[in-house]
């Protein structure tokens, strides 16, 4: 009998030659290299300190966390509002927003930097509307800042956190509302202490998935911006691909930088949801 | 009380409002000659024409359907063979297989890319092979998907309960695995590989820093004519948006008549 469950093993094979060769030692060859000089090989630490004292790296890791942190508040804040709504609205246009989220869920990268720039960029419709009517506003509006492109990934990270928090709306009981109703607690009250408390985790988390998200985000800064603006993801490519010699070593060094913002992140939702879920954080 | 729903309604509206928006800017831009004024003029085809007589868009368009096949199919295989074996003879194993089909999910494709550029550029053969990088890469980023997708599918059928009757009834477990089990989850598989086909269609990072120029898939090629031309991408975009709607709502029928049928069992 034993002999015959390992031959199952076989079966694991190819899943286990797919992840190793293109998952894991692809990604422990970059922790590897970062600490490996791109001048002799030898072994050093000395990209991690080329990554925190050179300017254009503290610019790009400034702009990366500022950018991805705005965004993904807007998001959060405008996801939880939208699927709030959904929760008490349902219906028709509930669908429609449903079947609209979807849809559009998928719309980044190139096309979702081309749609703004049409609509926003220097000669952008909008713009042009905006010199018209004399709304400053709009004519003044800079898509190539990192307000800008904060704006532009509020767009994508919308349906994404929507999507994302609209099932942990089920968990809240429409007679906790009643309930809270009945003790002389108005709506904003209820949701202040009963649902966003409840929700808090589903939020935290659908928050450390955005921040992923916009840190990563490759396609729509590149198209719109190239260089101009310096970000982690195109400083990472760019150590990478492009004219100059590959630098293994800065590249990888940049890459440990910004996985190790995601995990710091994904520890702190965690830490923090811990706490609402006990309930200590509610007094 | 009514002035709340009031509220989610006006709510619900500017969402959609600022989520389409960006689109039928577009799609009025690629349809008029001129719009430098608030009302646009000239009404014309000629950008679409113009696109699709373009054998480039074409050959883009060919590859990104091509570049699709071999990733989804061969990650569908690997993923059900190894499900089949972890649930039904290894459960200790199945939270490993978890972790390693989740990494892709927060290492995203930048970094993906790179790492597996650095690996296999400098060799020769096989895998240094731009192409089969690039499949390789798509086969890892579409892996959580797959993977829960699949899972999903077999827990909502039951697997292990399924595989012990079809033992009684004399069938071997591999046996039972591939007619009972593998069609039963068929719709589970279509829809979670269809999401695949729209990662797959919307990405640009990966094939950008691994195929260079040997693979172009359409958001290369919308980057390429967005440099030149912008009445001509803006008819790229609205085709490349209408193929992702279509994809979208292939998955959310299928999806709608996946619960349907489960609330009827």
């Amino acid at each position: 009998m034993k002999k015959k469950r390992s031959i199952y093993l076989l079966a694991l094979l190819p899943f286990l030659v797919l992840t190793v060769m293109y998952e894991i030692i692809p990604l422990i060859g970059v922790v590897i290299s970062s600490f490996i000089s791109d001048e002799n090989g030898a072994v050093t630490a000395a990209n991690y300190g080329t990554v925190f004292s050179k300017l254009l790296y503290q610019k790009a890791m400034q702009n990366s966390l500022k950018i991805s942190t705005l965004s993904s508040l807007a998001g959060i804040l405008i996801a939880f509002l939208g699927a709030r709504s959904y929760y008490e609205k349902r219906g028709k246009l509930g669908q429609i927003f449903m079947t609209i989220l979807n849809m559009v869920s998928n719309f980044a990268g190139i096309p979702l930097a081309f749609a703004y720039m049409i609509l926003l960029g220097n000669a952008g419709v909008m713009v042009q509307l905006g010199r018209k009517m004399g709304i400053d506003a709009l004519a003044n509006f800079n898509l190539y800042s990192s307000n800008g492109m904060t704006f532009m990934y509020i767009y994508f990270q919308i349906p994404l956190a929507t999507l994302l928090l609209i099932p942990a709306f089920d968990g809240i009981r429409k007679e906790w509302q009643e309930a809270a109703l009945l003790l002389g607690a108005g709506k904003g009250t209820f949701w202040l202490k009963v649902g966003i408390p409840v929700l808090m985790p589903s939020i935290l988390s659908t928050f450390s998935v955005l921040f992923a998200n916009a840190l990563a985000a490759y396609a729509t800064a590149y198209a719109l911006m190239m260089n101009m603006l310096p970000l982690l993801p195109i400083q990472i490519a760019g150590c990478f691909v492009g004219d100059v010699k590959m630098q293994r070593g800065l590249g990888g060094a940049l890459s440990v930088v910004m996985m190790l913002m995601m995990v710091v992140m994904i520890f702190i939702t965690n830490t923090i949801s811990r706490r609402f879920q006990k309930g200590e954080a509610v007094k | 009380m009514k002035k709340r729903k009031g509220l989610s309604t006006v709510f619900i509206v500017i969402v959609l409002i600022w989520l389409l928006v960006p689109l039928l800017v577009s799609l009025i831009y690629s349809l008029f000659e001129n719009w430098a004024g608030i009302v646009p003029k000239g009404f014309t085809l000629q950008a679409y024409a113009s696109v699709l007589t373009d054998p480039q868009f074409g050959k883009a368009l060919l590859d990104t359907v091509l570049i699709c096949i071999v990733p989804i199919l061969l990650t569908n295989v690997i993923v059900l063979l190894a499900l089949f074996v972890v649930t039904a003879y290894f459960p200790r194993l199945e939270k490993y297989v978890q972790i390693i089909c989740m990494v892709p999910y927060t290492v995203q494709g930048v970094i993906l890319s790179v790492s597996i550029l650095s690996l296999y550029v400098g060799g020769k053969g096989f895998f240094a092979s731009r192409v089969v990088m690039l499949t390789g890469a798509y086969c890892i980023i579409i892996l959580p998907y797959v993977y829960q997708g699949i899972r999903n599918s077999m827990r909502s059928v039951n697997m292990p309960m399924l595989l012990d009757a079809a033992q009684m009834l004399g069938c071997s477990r591999i046996e039972a695995f591939f007619k009972v089990v593998v069609p039963n989850i068929m719709s589970g598989i279509i829809v979670s590989s269809l999401l695949a086909v729209g990662i797959i269609f919307g990405d640009y990072v990966l094939i950008r820093n691994l195929a260079g120029s040997t693979v172009t898939n359409l958001q290369m090629y919308l980057y390429q004519v967005m440099k030149a031309d912008s009445r001509k991408s803006s008819a790229t975009f609205i085709l490349i948006m209408l193929v992702m709607f279509l994809i979208t709502t292939v998955v959310l029928v299928l999806k709608a008549k996946n619960d349907k049928g489960k609330k009827e069992r």
